[in-house]
């Protein structure tokens, strides 16, 4: 639905309009001070489910999750982790015990004082058997934090106030993922008002810049500053709206009137667009790629038991074919960890495409294929499974057009997002299919040991879609897991991005980044390399608006309502 | 008591059809490759992750458990009050109540709020969205057939008609961003999209929507009465009013029009039916909050509590339907009371 909405969209845009409008001036160009006030207006066209940071299961909530509630640590503008409820913090030489020391004086939204004691409520209230996070297994490097989650104990023996305003976290061994999986939402402490337990009537309250004013299911949400926020002066704006649900269409038109201030939901023609337009050029700009994609195969599975018939697929893919697909936000990729993420090597080149080499693979394999003649090859056809997303439809296309010329036949079959979900995780159902991963958090570990550790495969649900199993690999990983030594890391990271590469589990094909464009009076704001609209330092410089009223500039359709996006084409009675 | 009879079977048949089709939508939705649950957690949880939501959203029962379940609770009796908001913990938060009578088809995966209370929240506006879009066939329609009916041959007459053969062609989802383009983006008139927050707002925002689904209905309407008319137009009463010194106004409004509304109506009230399960297409362009778009978001999620929900009430909105359109025969045409 949502892409033939954009088809329709795109053919009639290109039809009836010529050129972007003027950028909406700024008040004080020359002054850089920030100012106060102003709610900004920015849409999404997916819907959220959840504001509890003990429920998040879509991909929007945590752009807004992470503006409602603080956790003990947090990414900067440059993606290092940094102290953020926690003062500083302190790891022992074991390098198996974290103490966070708190902020004092930090409220709550409404009004109470965070303590040691919230930090440890809130994880408990997280990760008890009954809360539907589905991050827990997150954190079960804390002592005990397994067994409580399972119901087993009644705490997380891991878990101590040592004092009002400290908090220790007991390892069961070093684990260099810590700190990034302590950043993510799941776990940032909420207001007491949620009590020990999770339930669906919270209220969203944390300790994060912003608090929930209102929030329409569907509709819309509404966020006010929270006036107590620790980091004095901040946040500048008095509040932000995101609409929800609004196709990529309307948020264009909004965009232009001065409806939305901010928009990434962008039309390939519109983007391309924007980024030509010398007025526009200066207020857009990408996100960090942290999101990649590649073709899964199942090692467990015939034809791809086979090694070589890996690398064959490996070799045989022209990524420059890929990214051509949709150029304004994919790039080619040939490494596990995507460009936007720690640990990506740009000096690494882990898969490349040869297609000399891609016919010896296909000889060593067993299956030689003379291409002049156009005889030999694998003789069955192999299904391949994806589902329409607006870029699978073409890339798999391209991918049985480049495989054709090894003599390996696919037989594409696209099917719904949630079929294709349980048939490519279930041991035995696909040998080869679509895969893609979107990162939890900045680690290399997210990219490879998530993927591609024997711990990882499951009968259902497996995340480790290829099965792909190595005792060699499995305990490179660990050792990288648990190494402290950030350069040390690094080089151990590269080594199993090498490693896995060259073993094939998944080609990897592309990563994607969206384009952000904003209105040149909403200043101070630049992509994030972890969250979405991080608009904690964000300030609107309109001329002629009342302070901090939106209503007073905006004028006429200030409601919206909505539902999530269809995505499929069902006809009208 | 004698009339009673027939619209009490009529009833029972209706509530057949309405449980055999809620009963087949469960058990097809039971079997479809996919998990609830892991759409749930998201496609990059974990697989102890996803288990442990499958437990607690009790999907890791038997289907015939599940459904057993699903019936037993659709209609109970309790003494308990459930909350206004559909969400919080006990057997009942996600019942409405009549009394000591408890209705409740279960809370929603992905909202994890009854059912009931977001039908009762789509369920106003899908059927303010499909009483204009009515309207609005109605007005277009009749009115285009009647006339086209009455200067039949004439070459506007063939313009227009062809003209509505554009209108049943042009999908919804291009008509609809014709629109949006049109009166809300250039001419700013009407909110490009939404529902608003106040009933002036509400009025305002159902124009557009209302339109595009009128357009495209009109269409049909527009034949169906021309070819209508012009048949009652031919019969000898209409001849026998006109000799008799009825204006050509009258004889077409009074006489032709009057006595071709059967056929009219009845394709009415079983559109009316269709419109209230849904415009899924009108109303994800427009982000109208409706039952449509419910409903796609719930299979594409498989959030099957919100499915069942949607399935019934399209289901017996159509049964409704039925028996409205049985019942205007009886008020349109005298004959067939008995």
């Amino acid at each position: 639905m949502r892409s033939t909405v954009a088809l329709a969209s795109t053919l009639l845009l290109l039809g009836c309009s010529s050129e972007l409008p003027a950028p909406l001036p700024l008040a004080h160009p020359d002054d850089p001070t920030p100012r106060r006030g102003g709610i900004l207006q920015t849409a999404t066209f997916g819907d959220i489910r959840s504001l509890d940071p003990a429920n998040l299961g879509d991909g929007l909530a945590p752009q807004l999750v992470q503006l409602l509630y603080a956790g003990l640590v947090d990414y900067d503008r440059d993606g290092n982790i940094v102290p953020d409820l926690a003062e500083r913090f302190e790891l022992d030489p074991s390098g198996t015990r974290y103490r966070f020391f708190l902020r004092h004086g930090v409220r709550f939204h409404d009004g109470e004082e965070l303590t040691a004691e919230d930090v440890r409520r809130s994880f408990r209230r997280s990760l008890a058997r009954k809360t539907p996070n589905a991050a827990k297994s997150f954190y079960f490097t804390i002592q005990g934090a397994e067994d409580y989650a399972n119901g087993k104990a009644d705490d997380i023996a891991g878990l101590k106030v040592d004092d009002t305003y400290i908090v220790s976290f007991q390892l069961k061994e070093p684990d260099a993922t810590f700190l990034p999986v302590l950043s993510l939402q799941a776990v940032r402490p909420v207001c007491r008002s949620a009590g020990e337990a999770f339930s669906a009537d919270f209220f969203p309250c944390g300790a994060g810049p912003f608090k929930l004013k209102s929030w329409l299911p569907g509709e819309r949400v509404s966020l006010v500053r929270h006036d107590g926020y620790f980091r004095p002066g901040l946040p500048y704006l008095d509040g932000i709206e995101f609409t929800i649900g609004v196709s990529m269409l309307a948020q264009r038109l909004k965009f232009q009137s001065g409806a939305l201030d901010l928009f990434r939901d962008i039309l390939q023609p519109d983007l391309l667009r924007y980024r030509k337009d010398p007025r526009w050029k200066p207020y857009g700009a990408y996100d960090p790629a942290s999101q990649m994609a590649g073709e899964g195969m199942n090692v467990e599975m015939a034809p791809f038991d086979n090694v070589e018939l890996r690398r064959a697929v490996s070799s045989a893919i022209d990524r420059e074919q890929y990214r051509l697909v949709k150029p304004t936000m994919l790039h080619a990729l040939t490494q596990p960890v995507p460009q936007g993420v720690r640990g990506h090597n740009p000096k690494l080149v882990c898969q490349k495409y040869d297609y000399e080499a891609a016919l010896e693979h296909m000889r060593r394999a067993g299956y030689a294929y003379d291409p002049k003649a156009k005889t030999g090859g694998y003789p069955r056809t192999i299904p391949y499974y994806a589902y329409p997303a607006g870029i699978t439809e073409y890339t798999s296309q391209v991918l049985a057009q480049q495989l054709a010329r090894i003599g390996i036949r696919l037989d594409l079959r696209l099917v719904s997002y949630a079929a294709w979900l349980a048939i490519t995780h279930r041991r035995g159902q696909a040998a080869f299919s679509y895969q893609g991963w979107k990162s939890d958090y900045s680690d290399p570990s997210n990219f490879t040991e998530t993927l591609f550790h024997s711990s990882a495969i499951n009968d259902e649900d497996s995340n480790n879609p290829s099965f792909y199993a190595n005792p060699k690999l499995d305990a490179m990983l660990d050792a990288a897991h648990k190494e402290m030594d950030g350069p040390k890391r690094a080089g151990m990271y590269d080594a199993i991005q090498q490693f896995i590469c060259d073993e094939a589990p998944w080609a990897f094909t592309y990563s994607v980044s969206f384009y952000n464009v904003w209105q040149p009076y909403v200043r101070g704001y630049k992509p994030h390399p972890m969250w979405q609209n991080e608009v904690k330092e964000t300030w609107l410089d309109r001329p002629g608006a009342g302070r901090g009223d939106p209503a007073s500039r905006r004028g006429g359709h200030g409601r919206e309502a909505l539902l999530s996006p269809a995505r499929s084409l069902p006809r009208d009675p | 008591m004698i009339a009673l009879a027939p619209i009490a079977k009529r009833f029972g048949r209706g509530l057949f059809a309405i449980w055999a089709v809620v009963t087949l939508s469960f058990f097809l939705h039971a079997v479809l490759p996919s998990d609830p649950a892991r759409i749930a957690a998201g496609p990059q949880a974990r697989p102890q992750d996803v288990a442990a939501i499958r437990e607690e959203m009790g999907l890791d029962r038997g289907v015939l458990a599940r459904y057993g379940i699903f019936l037993g609770r659709l209609v109970h009796v309790s003494s308990e009050t459930p909350p206004e908001s559909g969400r919080g913990k006990g057997p009942h938060a996600s019942c409405k109540a009549l009394g000591p009578l408890h209705f409740d088809l279960g809370k929603s995966y992905q909202q994890r709020r009854g059912v009931l209370t977001v039908l009762a929240e789509r369920l106003p506006r899908t059927m303010m969205l499909a009483i204009v879009a009515l309207l609005f066939q109605l007005l277009f329609g009749v009115t285009l057939g009647s006339w086209a009916a009455k200067n039949r041959g004439t070459l506007l007459s063939r313009a227009f008609m062809s003209g509505s053969l554009l209108g049943v062609s042009l999908p919804t989802f291009v008509l609809g961003v014709i629109l949006q383009y049109v009166f809300a983006h250039r001419l700013g008139l009407l909110p490009l999209d939404g529902y608003g927050n106040t009933w002036p707002e509400h009025l305002k925002a159902v124009i557009l929507p209302g339109l595009t689904l009128g357009i495209y209905g009109a269409a049909y309407y527009a034949r169906l009465t021309r070819d209508e008319v012009e048949g009652e137009l031919k019969s000898d009463y209409v001849r026998t009013a006109r000799a008799k010194g009825a204006s050509p106004a009258r004889a077409l409004v009074v006489h032709a029009l009057r006595n071709a509304l059967l056929p009219i109506s009845t394709a009415a009230a079983l559109d009316l039916g269709a419109l209230v399960g849904g415009a899924i297409v009108t109303e994800s362009v427009f982000r109208w909050p409706g039952i449509g778009s419910l409903g796609i978001s719930a299979l594409l999620d498989r959030d099957g509590p919100v499915l069942m929900g949607t399935v019934l009430v399209t289901a017996a909105a159509v049964v409704l339907s039925n028996m409205l359109a049985d019942a205007t025969y009886g008020a349109l045409d005298p004959r067939t009371r008995n």
